[in-house]
């Protein structure tokens, strides 16, 4: 089958989301717990073996790879109504189980000497598909493992798979309540190295977000990892459906990609949806049209990133690209006509170098899942205001650095070994010039940016502004 | 239909086969007088009467066609002025009796009419009494009447004159021998001696009038040469003409009746069996046997729906109301027939005619099964974007060949492969795709098939432009296009020439859905320079291009797709399942596809022209992304491969960047980058007006602009 999609889900976090999200594409299509078809599930028309493969008999395996230095998870995950899910080659849990301890530097440093036997399972996966599209990797950037092994991960894929996509599901963390895990600054720098470097797209998953739309919008006065996990996963179902379901257009993922990341560094996605259900919550359902759907995808409130920006900026901040995904029963001239709306009212700040409208897919539902809302929609958006996170990490890491505090733990491993910490300086580097160039976008001279031929730039200029909006 | 068969030689020389022997000799029988009983007619008149014949002789022949024209019976005998008035009415009603059934007598004799053929006039001797010449007179009419009657009958029964006017004459012909029982009683009358002038006179009252309006119907049919339906016409609006006479009335209908009653039979066979069983051509629908139904599917102007029943000038005027509904009841049934479905009208339910409903078992079965199909061909464009995408990937170096060069049956092997591995294999009639590869590019196709009602070969000197550069370029992706095999009966509604349709949407999505992968392939190419700050360099515009390209090319297949293609097909599938006919559904599709053609911008050349130069250009740039990217990316491997096998990762790393830093300021990418973006950009920029402006005409371009343009239309 073509365009196949492998999954590596490392770390406590990652496991934890990528399970509820191969709980949610069970769902979506029909595939019971132990991966085997259910009975109702006849109806064709979907794509399983995106994500799914299948064993002589018959059960759906999907292309995931299992991967954590500490066995809690996994253990769990093993032990569940879906143990026989999995691919039981495809886990990988560290020998001695002791984890990363939240460092970084232990998870990067493991990653490296077990590497080879990640890397066979990979290949492996990698070989039993048709035409390999690319990976998905989920983790945290906070922790130990997610952000230290994943780091080594995404670069070793790089290396070998250099044709191949690698899209993250990042999981930022909550930046407004004290972490119990201190380093988390300094993990945080050098998975962004690797993520912007290293990845072709990042869905940025911020908990702080996460939190507060579950306490906003879902009326949860203390959420737990379970329900802001599966407002994770119903993200990367969403983000995934026009993959999953055949439609005209947007479905391979560089298709999908290709039209959300204009320039090579700014692939930082975010991401919203609505209307947005918890489980046993049933009385918020309301009448949902593509128009009101697409309004409430523009609303802050409803994006899973947090917004850093003081009030000046953000009002100088602008979309590079929207794509919005709807589901469910949709007449394409109500797309048309919400489209329309939202230009007239200007709902929708774009960047000015460059044509940019909201692109639309739309997608069918699963026929399988219940669902209370007629239409559902998710948003990917590629804002300028997302360099506010990065800008805070910097902060926060800036703070941390400052007071050298910490620093020993990562003086143990071998990168940062001799007091050798060029690695946090080359980090803070490219994140800075990240963000530089988040700001440069929403400047007007974006293409002309730092251009040293004012005579071609002059062209340039003069072809360009015939046809700015 | 045969032409009547000339009656053989022997015929005409054995006139006992003729019948001119029976005439010729039996002249002299007719001529004495036949032994008649014993009459109460005074016997002196009889004998007088006797002799006056006797003397005469042998003057009186029987009429007939061929011979009443010589004849001149009132040349020769004597003068019946000669014999008294009560002998001279014996006489003249005995000829009278003869004159009623065709045949000259003593004293009356017939003329034919000059100038008008079959005409006859019969005359009377002059020297009879005034008052008896008077009243035999009033009777004549009579004996013309019937004498063109029975002519028309005779000559009528000839079989080259069809069912209808052979129908016409066996129901005259029984009226005649009730006329002839007629004469006959009053022959027996006159031999009991009890009829006189008077009489006679008053007993034909009845018949007079009858067979008057039968002789002017005859008279009509005969100048008209009627036959057929046109006969039937006659007789029915001979009907409705004596509508004053009840009598007469009632007898012309009453051979209406008659003579309709073979066409009816014919109706009922096409209408019941959609069988034309119509030997002289009678019938008002005529099928074109030429028009083969395996044409639909090879001839691109396949008329064999509409042309194959038709119905033909002079339909009877009591069918003219439900011809139509006759002749497609007939064509379903034909169908039906070809289809090889069983199907049966109970004949006793509705045992007559008039009853054309019966036909919507078949109807909904052929309109199922087009609703099936032509839902085939349009899932299949949904599902195209799926497999294609696979298709493309294997049959990648197959259809970049030269058209010529490119073996149909590779592909669709590989076509095979596609469908099997994909969504569409749920599919259950994937197995009809067969894919085939056309000689010529888009426009050029389109400008050869002119009758897409627009206005190609005005702009065929464009288009001819943009040949000349694209002829030399063309490969088979341009030209590939999909084609399936419709199975009778669907090929009546998705014939060659809506399939030819389909498939210059299709070569028109899959040209845009090749364009857009392409440039999905540049991008990632670029996808390198992320570790490098791009800010600045050429890279950073060529992303900014490619992605502008992207937009454009996903617009337009938003909008085709989104826009033209998912809402007609929706509208056309409500419309089907109204549609209560067969053509009502072939209407509703070809509405469909002209929509589909006119909105996909394939019937307007100039914007057409427009975007597949954009589009070509996209290519053009995509192409040269790619191949001056990898240079570079080859150029660093085996540099680094070389130098630095035992480096550490990091510093290839680092080498790596280098490389990509020098490859961004690579001058000759420069150029070449601002050369397509200034192309692009006023290529682009120069179809806004062009579409704007047509979009006052058509609004639906106004989302094309609104797609492709975003913004800058409203402003």
């Amino acid at each position: 089958m073509p365009r196949e999609i492998i999954t590596i889900q490392v770390g406590q976090c990652g496991n934890q989301i990528g399970m509820e999200f191969w709980k949610q594409l069970c769902l979506e299509h029909g595939i019971g717990k132990d991966g085997l078809l259910e009975d109702f599930a006849t109806q064709g028309g979907d794509r399983k073996d995106v994500f799914f493969y299948q064993a002589d008999d018959q059960h759906f395996i999907p292309r995931s790879l299992l991967i954590d230095l500490e066995p809690r998870v996994i253990n769990g995950i093993q032990n569940s109504e879906y143990r026989n899910l999995y691919n039981h080659e495809n886990i990988f849990v560290a020998e001695h189980g002791g984890g990363a301890g939240n460092n970084w530097a232990s998870g990067y440093h493991q990653g490296e000497q077990v590497v080879d036997d990640i890397m066979d399972m990979v290949d492996r996966e990698a070989d039993g598909s048709d035409s390999l599209e690319g990976f998905v990797l989920c983790h945290s950037i906070a922790g130990g493992t997610g952000s230290g092994m994943g780091s080594y991960l995404l670069e070793t894929l790089n290396d070998r798979y250099s044709k191949k996509l690698v899209q993250t599901y990042s999981v930022f963390p909550n930046q407004m309540e004290t972490s119990d895990v201190v380093v988390q600054p300094y993990n945080s720098l050098l998975t962004l190295k690797r993520l912007t470097l290293n990845a072709d797209c990042v869905v940025v998953l911020d908990n702080t977000a996460l939190n507060r739309i579950a306490v906003e919008r879902l009326h949860l006065s203390n959420p737990t990892f379970a329900q802001t996990n599966s407002l994770v996963s119903t993200v990367m179902s969403a983000s995934t459906t026009t993959l999953r379901y055949p439609g005209y257009m947007n479905n391979d993922l560089v298709g999908l990609l290709a039209s959300l990341i204009p320039t090579p560094r700014c692939h930082f996605l975010m991401t919203g949806y609505t209307p947005l259900t918890v489980e046993r919550q049933v009385n918020m359902i309301r009448k949902t049209t593509v128009l009101d759907v697409m309004r409430r995808l523009l609303q802050t409130k409803n994006i899973m990133v947090s917004s850093y920006a003081r009030t000046k900026e953000a009002s100088q901040a602008k979309y590079i690209s929207i794509l919005n995904i709807i589901q469910g029963e949709v007449d394409p001239t109500q797309v048309h006509e919400s489209l329309q709306r939202i230009r007239e009212r200007k709902l929708v700040n774009f960047i000015d170098w460059a044509p940019a409208s909201i692109q639309v897919a739309l997608s069918r539902k699963s026929p399988y899942v219940q669902t209370t809302h007629r239409v559902s929609g998710l948003m990917l958006a590629n804002h300028t205001s997302i360099r506010h996170l990065f800008s805070k990490c910097l902060g926060q890491y800036e703070k941390l650095r400052k007071k050298q505090a910490f620093l020993d733990n990562y003086r143990k491993f071998p990168m940062f070994a001799d007091n050798d910490l060029s690695e946090f300086d080359e980090s803070r580097e490219i994140i800075e010039s990240l963000v530089d160039e988040y700001k440069a976008c929403e400047s007007p001279d974006y293409i002309k940016w730092g251009m040293e031929d004012p005579g071609e730039a002059n062209v340039a200029a003069a072809l360009d502004s015939k046809l700015v909006v | 239909m045969d032409p009547a068969p000339a009656t053989p030689r022997w015929n005409l020389e054995r006139p006992y086969l003729t019948g001119r022997f029976h005439q010729v000799c039996s002249l002299p029988h007719t001529s004495s007088i036949p032994p008649r009983p014993p009459s109460p007619v005074p016997h002196a008149l009889w004998q007088e009467a006797k002799a006056a014949a006797a003397a005469q002789a042998p003057g009186s022949k029987p009429f007939s066609l061929d011979s009443f024209s010589r004849s001149s019976g009132a040349s020769t005998g004597s003068v019946i002025g000669s014999y008294a008035v009560s002998v001279q009415e014996l006489l003249v009603i005995d000829d009278l009796l003869s004159a009623l059934v065709g045949i000259e007598g003593r004293y009356i004799s017939i003329k034919r009419v000059r100038g008008k053929e079959g005409y006859v006039v019969f005359q009377i001797d002059s020297s009879m009494d005034l008052a008896l010449q008077e009243l035999t007179r009033r009777i004549f009419p009579l004996c013309e009447d019937y004498v063109l009657v029975s002519q028309f009958v005779e000559s009528r029964s000839h079989f080259k004159n069809g069912l209808v006017n052979h129908a016409l004459a066996a129901a005259l012909r029984a009226f005649l021998l009730d006329y002839q029982a007629m004469v006959a009683q009053l022959e027996h009358q006159f031999r009991l001696g009890r009829l006189s002038v008077q009489g006679l006179w008053f007993f034909c009252q009845r018949m007079m009038s009858s067979l008057n309006a039968l002789a002017v119907l005859v008279e009509k049919a005969t100048s008209n040469n009627t036959s057929g339906s046109a006969t039937l016409n006659l007789l029915q609006s001979q009907a409705k003409a004596m509508g004053g006479d009840s009598a007469v009335r009632s007898l012309l209908e009453k051979m209406t009746e008659y003579a309709s009653a073979a066409y009816l039979r014919m109706l009922e066979r096409w209408v019941y069996e959609g069988v034309i069983d119509d030997p002289y051509g009678e019938f008002f629908i005529a099928e074109n046997k030429s028009l083969q139904k395996e044409s639909l599917t090879q001839d691109y102007d396949a008329k064999y729906w509409q042309q194959r029943y038709s119905l033909k000038e002079g339909i009877p005027s009591f069918l003219t109301n439900v011809a139509a509904m006759i002749l497609t009841t007939g064509k379903y049934l034909n169908v039906m027939r070809e289809c090889g479905h069983n199907f049966q009208v109970s004949l006793s339910e509705n045992s007559k005619l008039m009853s054309f409903g019966s036909n919507h078992q078949y109807l909904e079965c052929i309109k199922s099964a087009y609703d099936f199909a032509s839902g085939e061909l349009l899932t299949l464009m949904k599902d195209e974007g799926d497999f294609l995408v696979h298709f493309m990937d294997i049959a990648r170096e197959e259809l970049t060949k030269k058209p010529e060069e490119i073996s149909a049956e590779k592909l669709q092997s590989l076509l095979d492969i596609a469908l099997r591995s994909t969504a569409a294999a749920s599919d259950p009639t994937h197995e009809e795709l067969i894919c085939c590869v056309e000689r010529s590019s888009l426009l050029k196709k389109l400008a050869t098939l002119k009758d897409l009602d627009c206005a190609y070969p005005a702009d065929k000197l464009a288009a001819a432009d943009v040949d000349q550069s694209m002829q030399l370029s063309i490969t088979g992706l341009e030209t590939f296009c999909l084609s399936n095999k419709v199975q009778w009966p669907l090929s009546l509604v998705i014939s060659r020439k809506a399939l030819t349709k389909y498939q210059l949407i299709f070569r028109l999505l899959f040209h845009c859905k090749h364009v857009s992968r392409q440039l999905c392939a540049a991008w990632q190419t670029q996808q390198v320079f992320r570790s490098v700050k791009i800010l600045g360099t050429p890279i950073l515009r060529s992303s900014i291009l490619c992605r502008s390209m992207l937009k454009f090319v996903n617009s337009l297949l938003h909008y085709l797709t989104f826009e033209v293609l998912e809402p007609n097909w929706h509208l056309m599938h409500d419309r089907l399942q109204t549609a209560r006919s067969i053509d009502e559904v072939i209407q509703i599709h070809d509405f469909f596809l002209q929509k589909c053609l006119k909105e996909c911008l394939l019937l307007s050349p100039k914007l057409l022209v427009k975007v597949e130069k954009l589009k070509a250009l996209c290519l053009q740039y995509a192409t040269s992304i790619q191949l001056l990217m990898p240079s570079i990316d080859v150029a660093n491997t085996e540099n680094t491969s070389k130098s630095a096998k035992s480096r550490s990762r990091i510093n290839k790393s680092q080498e790596r960047h280098q490389q990509l830093k020098l490859a961004s300021e690579n001058v000759v990418m420069s150029e070449s980058i601002l050369k397509f973006e200034a192309a692009f950009n006023s290529e682009l920029q120069s179809l806004a007006p062009t579409l704007s402006n047509s979009s006052h005409a058509e609004p639906y371009l106004t989302h094309l602009a609104q797609c492709i343009l975003g913004v800058r239309i409203d402003q």
